[in-house]
């Protein structure tokens, strides 16, 4: 089949498959940067527990393949008697791993906050809790916007993960599996995913830059 | 009965490793004082005035803030540094933040000021050390004058019972240490109690009711400007001022 051909009999399958890509990425990302953040705090917590808490949790999800842990969650865990639907299992899993990345992004960012601020904070009574919101942490996000991109882009294409459970609407990736056992799409049907992710992961590489021009600091 | 010390350090001891840089330091700041600390390089004077609010630990020795024992670590700790303002060598403005908000961000956060009234707060603190119309800008857009008047602003923000003074000038170019100078001044007048800790003779000699003269960790004099200037009593400081005032 060519890609005309494809694109009238699967074209509304395509754009909903691009569509759920997006949502998984999205829900994904944000998850992972809110995890990140709370993970970062509790590695420079003044509380030797919590800082070894993080350390682990980003030395286990760093280093586990994506499709291991999916395998985990759908197989092992309902041997816990927790049985998730297959969406949530696949966004655990696009979430859990990002969030390991954002957390070393954010360490490195963090160093780029000067001692004397901290110290400046600190002689103003902020406690440490304050000076974590107040002053090192929205510089540490500010100097890891580019990183930060690279991790949304990994993200999208980690998703592809949802190709390997059935999903309604599946993902960019399941639909071409979808679309090679109802015809033949053959290689055709995967260059049209891939062009969708190459010019998602386009647009948020432009936006990566341009917000990183606007709230990257002069020094 | 005399007045209780705004600052007053007790028995001091502070080793860095095997080199002992605070030998049983002992000072009291009365209120309104302005106590100048001069000494060579490495004589521990920073390293002092850093230990006033414990930005750098002690190995012994107290130190009471308006009569309270400054605690090692927690909120009480963080409660009384409150109440000392610092002014650093490198300004430390937070980067990220408008010089506006650099001013309101301790009283509002600390202090739990209403935003409206720090920010009227701020602006005049602002004014009085002339750099109001830079509010908006970020801090890497001033100089560096600019900035360290912005850090004296943020710690009086605070109404502090003192301010301690790192080295304030011995970053800024020659042009730009006497518009901080004049600030500085303009507070002593004023009554503040102050800390300073300089390399200005002129200031010391102007400004100051005390001067303290440190060298090797140890204070070796203390005097009123107009004494210490003209009749050192050590060989040290005679040493010292021979050397800072030959040229």
């Amino acid at each position: 089949m060519d890609i005309s051909t494809l694109l009238t009999q699967f074209g509304d399958k395509y754009w909903l498959a691009l569509l759920t890509t997006w949502q998984l990425t999205v829900i994904s990302f944000a998850g992972a940067l809110v995890l990140g953040v709370l993970l970062t705090v509790c590695r420079v917590a003044p509380v030797m527990p919590l800082r070894w808490v993080g350390d682990f949790y980003v030395q286990i999800f760093r280093n586990i393949p994506g499709a291991a842990l999916l395998i985990l969650l759908v197989y092992a865990l309902p041997y816990l008697k927790v049985v998730l639907p297959y969406k949530t299992c696949v966004l655990t899993a696009t979430t859990l791993i990002p969030a390991a990345f954002c957390s070393e992004y954010l360490m490195a960012g963090m160093n780029t906050v000067g001692k004397g601020q901290i110290e400046a904070a600190r002689s103003l009574g902020m406690t440490f809790p304050q000076i974590l919101k107040n002053v090192v942490m929205p510089q540490a996000l500010r100097s890891s916007v580019l990183p930060l991109t690279n991790l949304l882009v990994a993200t999208m294409l980690t998703t592809a993960l949802a190709s390997q459970v059935p999903l309604n609407p599946t993902d960019l990736t399941g639909l071409v599996s979808y679309i090679n056992t109802h015809a033949v799409g053959g290689v055709t049907a995967f260059f049209i995913s891939a062009v969708l992710y190459c010019g998602t992961a386009v647009v948020i590489g432009q936006l990566g830059s341009w917000l990183d021009r606007k709230v990257r600091l002069q020094r | 009965m005399a007045q209780t010390p705004v600052i007053e350090l007790r028995h001091i001891q502070k080793h860095f490793g095997t080199l002992h840089v605070l030998k049983d330091i002992n000072l009291s700041v009365a209120q309104g004082e302005v106590v100048v600390i001069i000494g060579p390089s490495g004589s521990g004077k920073s390293t002092l005035c850093r230990t006033i609010n414990r930005l750098e630990t002690i190995d012994s020795g107290e130190i009471l803030i308006d009569g309270a024992a400054l605690p090692q670590e927690g909120r009480e700790l963080a409660r009384l540094r409150a109440q000392v303002g610092m002014v650093f060598q490198s300004f430390n403005l937070f980067a990220h933040k408008t010089v506006l908000d650099n001013v309101t961000i301790g009283p509002m956060d600390v202090l739990k000021t209403p935003k409206q009234q720090a920010r009227e707060e701020a602006m005049t603190l602002l004014r009085r050390v002339g750099v109001d119309t830079q509010a908006a800008k970020l801090p890497a857009q001033l100089s560096g004058g600019q900035q360290q008047r912005v850090a004296i602003a943020r710690a009086l923000a605070m109404h502090p019972k003192a301010i301690l003074f790192d080295e304030p000038t011995s970053a800024l170019d020659p042009e730009m240490i006497g518009e901080v100078l004049e600030v500085m001044t303009r507070l002593a007048r004023e009554g503040m109690t102050m800390v300073v800790v300089t390399h200005e003779m002129g200031f010391a000699r102007k400004v100051a009711d005390r001067v303290v003269f440190m060298d090797s960790g140890e204070i070796l004099e203390q005097n009123t400007p107009e004494e210490f200037f003209t009749h050192p009593q050590t060989k040290r400081a005679q040493d010292f001022l021979d050397s800072i005032l030959k040229h």
